[in-house]
């Protein structure tokens, strides 16, 4: 995202804020959530995509919502005026077509309207079917996970986005043979569907109370967290749309310094750093292991400041509008041992893995009691990293990764174990041992987490490889 | 009543846990936040305290936010066995 699509956000949250106090605050939100989403999609190689992903997202947010529904809830005003008022925003866009041969709100020009129609007929009639006849049974919102996990699974597999893309390709008369697996980038579909999925397995746990589709949508499409998250909680977002944090100087203060803080970190401090972080393009530049080490130290850091600090433009962005996003990161790299980094980086998402799989899944195995301890820590260890490696992209780059860290963090509780009532004793009596062991162990995970860079900033395992080799002045 | 739970659950920590008996655990002393209980060791307190004080802890609310310390713990489980 720019620096003006971004300053163009901040200045809507507080605009939004001043002009839609009280209850109009939840329908404006929902108005420029929808606007931004048409409007933040970049063009893409397959004709009107830029339309048609923003369209399916809106879609199958409606669906989502009807799988948690039942009928009853049709009968309530406000669910209908979600629709409505969803409906118009995107109907205005559609009608942009004829005031400009380029797109004013989308990238590209939109599609033909009776398309648009037809779309939005098919989307609203099955969701209306849904509420009405399926009740919101296991099955159904079994079935809902199972197909939000299908298409992120189209979507990060190279092979078969490839190959929806050369059937994309066909339906809009363009030519299959150009397809590319990077054609369909649908933007913010990961967070989106890691949204609506926490809320179909919430519904069928019941630890969700019924959805109403005016704060569905809101909180599945929040503009400030659209598009790098953080990944927040329905039941916690509901509050703050509920009841926001009053606008106060004081608030207004922190806001401004988050944002200052975040348009920092991203556009300075990890724009400058990206100039120098390795790349599959620059390793073969250098010769020296010694730059390659300070090139991936660069990529580090950029990969953090630019993380968090769109994370703190989301934050700052939030508190305009009266919510308290979760935090993403906390000095992660500032952390003794690779557990704690990973409760200190992109901590929404590793508690949402902790959540729905981790934790189940461990509670299940030590509850049936087969498996040793060590044994269920070393599956659920590595299979929750292979996973968020997978989230990334279903390639064999980010599976290394997601074993490197899995790897890690299985022998990192082993040798915990083995060590913390040793190194308790050693340092009561030493207390500056206790400093020698927090500041290596800050530094060995540093280290540790770069190597692991190696595998997310290289596109092929052979590269990374390579590059891995190489700084420890091996191979070529 | 809070005491016994706290007292309970630091004699679990010490011993099944930390396998320091002799370490004190303060009752505001943090235990996630500052790593000393992980991420799987969360999930056996989560079962402890489910089998000893007859309180359920969801998977999705295992972290800092819910309790971070045994005081907060002992709050939590009074609070639901109420």
């Amino acid at each position: 995202m720019s620096l003006i699509n971004i300053l163009i956000l901040i200045v809507s949250a507080l605009l939004l804020r001043f002009a839609f106090p009280g209850k109009l605050r939840r329908w404006a939100l929902l108005v420029v959530s929808t606007l931004a989403i048409f409007w933040l999609q970049p063009a893409l190689p397959i004709r009107n995509m830029d339309f048609w992903f923003p369209l399916a997202t809106l879609g199958l947010i409606l669906l989502s919502w009807a799988l948690t529904a039942d009928g009853d809830q049709l009968k309530q005003k406000r669910n209908w005026l979600a629709v409505a008022l969803t409906l118009a925003v995107v109907l205005i866009i559609a009608l942009t077509r004829f005031i400009s041969f380029e797109g004013l709100i989308t990238a590209t020009r939109p599609p033909q309207i009776h398309q648009i129609i037809i779309a939005l007929v098919v989307f609203i009639s099955a969701a209306y079917l849904l509420t009405r006849y399926a009740n919101p049974t296991e099955t159904a919102l079994s079935l809902g996970i199972l197909a939000l996990l299908l298409i992120f699974l189209v979507l990060k597999t190279p092979i078969l986005s490839l190959y929806s893309s050369m059937g994309l390709r066909r339906l809009m008369a363009q030519d299959p043979a150009l397809a590319q697996s990077t054609d369909l980038g649908w933007l913010g579909f990961s967070y989106v569907a890691f949204r609506l999925i926490h809320t179909l397995i919430d519904r069928m746990m019941g630890r969700l109370k019924d959805i109403q589709l005016d704060e569905y949508l809101v909180y599945t499409i929040f503009f400030p967290a659209f598009i790098a998250g953080p990944l927040d909680r329905l039941q916690r977002f509901r509050k703050d749309l509920d009841s926001p944090t009053p606008l106060t100087a004081q608030e207004v203060l922190a806001a401004g310094k988050r944002l200052a803080i975040g348009l920092f970190r991203k556009f300075i401090l990890a724009d400058s750093l990206a100039i120098i972080a390795i790349s599959a393009s620059n390793t073969s530049q250098v010769n020296s292991a010694g730059w390659l080490w300070l090139m991936l130290f660069a990529y580090s850091f950029q990969l953090f400041f630019d993380f968090a600090g769109y994370t703190d433009i989301a934050i700052g962005a939030g508190l305009f509008l009266g919510f308290t996003l979760p935090e993403n990161f906390n000095r992660p790299y500032r952390q003794p041992s690779l557990s704690l980094f990973w409760n200190n980086w992109h901590m929404t998402l590793t508690q949402w893995f902790r959540g729905y799989y981790f934790n189940p899944v461990t509670r299940g195995l030590r509850r049936d009691g087969k498996l040793s301890a060590p044994m269920t820590i070393l599956f659920t260890q590595i299979s929750t990293m292979l996973i968020i490696g997978l989230w990334h992209g279903v390639t064999r780059s980010y599976l290394v990764w997601g074993a490197w860290h899995g790897l890690g963090l299985f022998i990192h509780n082993r040798w915990s174990a083995f060590s913390s009532p040793k190194v308790a004793a050693v340092t009561q009596s030493k207390p500056w041992l206790g400093n020698l062991f927090q500041v290596s162990g800050i530094l060995f995970t540093f280290l540790f987490v770069s190597l692991g860079w190696i595998w997310f900033s290289m596109p092929t395992v052979g590269l990374g490889w390579q590059t891995f080799t190489r700084l420890f002045g091996l191979g070529g | 009543m809070k005491d016994e739970i706290i007292a309970k659950t630091t004699a679990y920590l010490q011993q099944e846990i930390l396998q320091q008996p002799n370490r004190t655990i303060a009752t505001d002393e943090a235990l996630i936040s500052s790593g000393l209980i992980d991420s799987f060791s969360l999930v056996d307190v989560a079962l402890f305290v489910e089998e000893n004080f007859d309180v359920v802890i969801d998977d999705t609310e295992l972290n800092a936010e819910t309790f971070d310390t045994l005081e907060e713990l002992a709050d939590l489980i009074i609070e639901r066995q109420g």
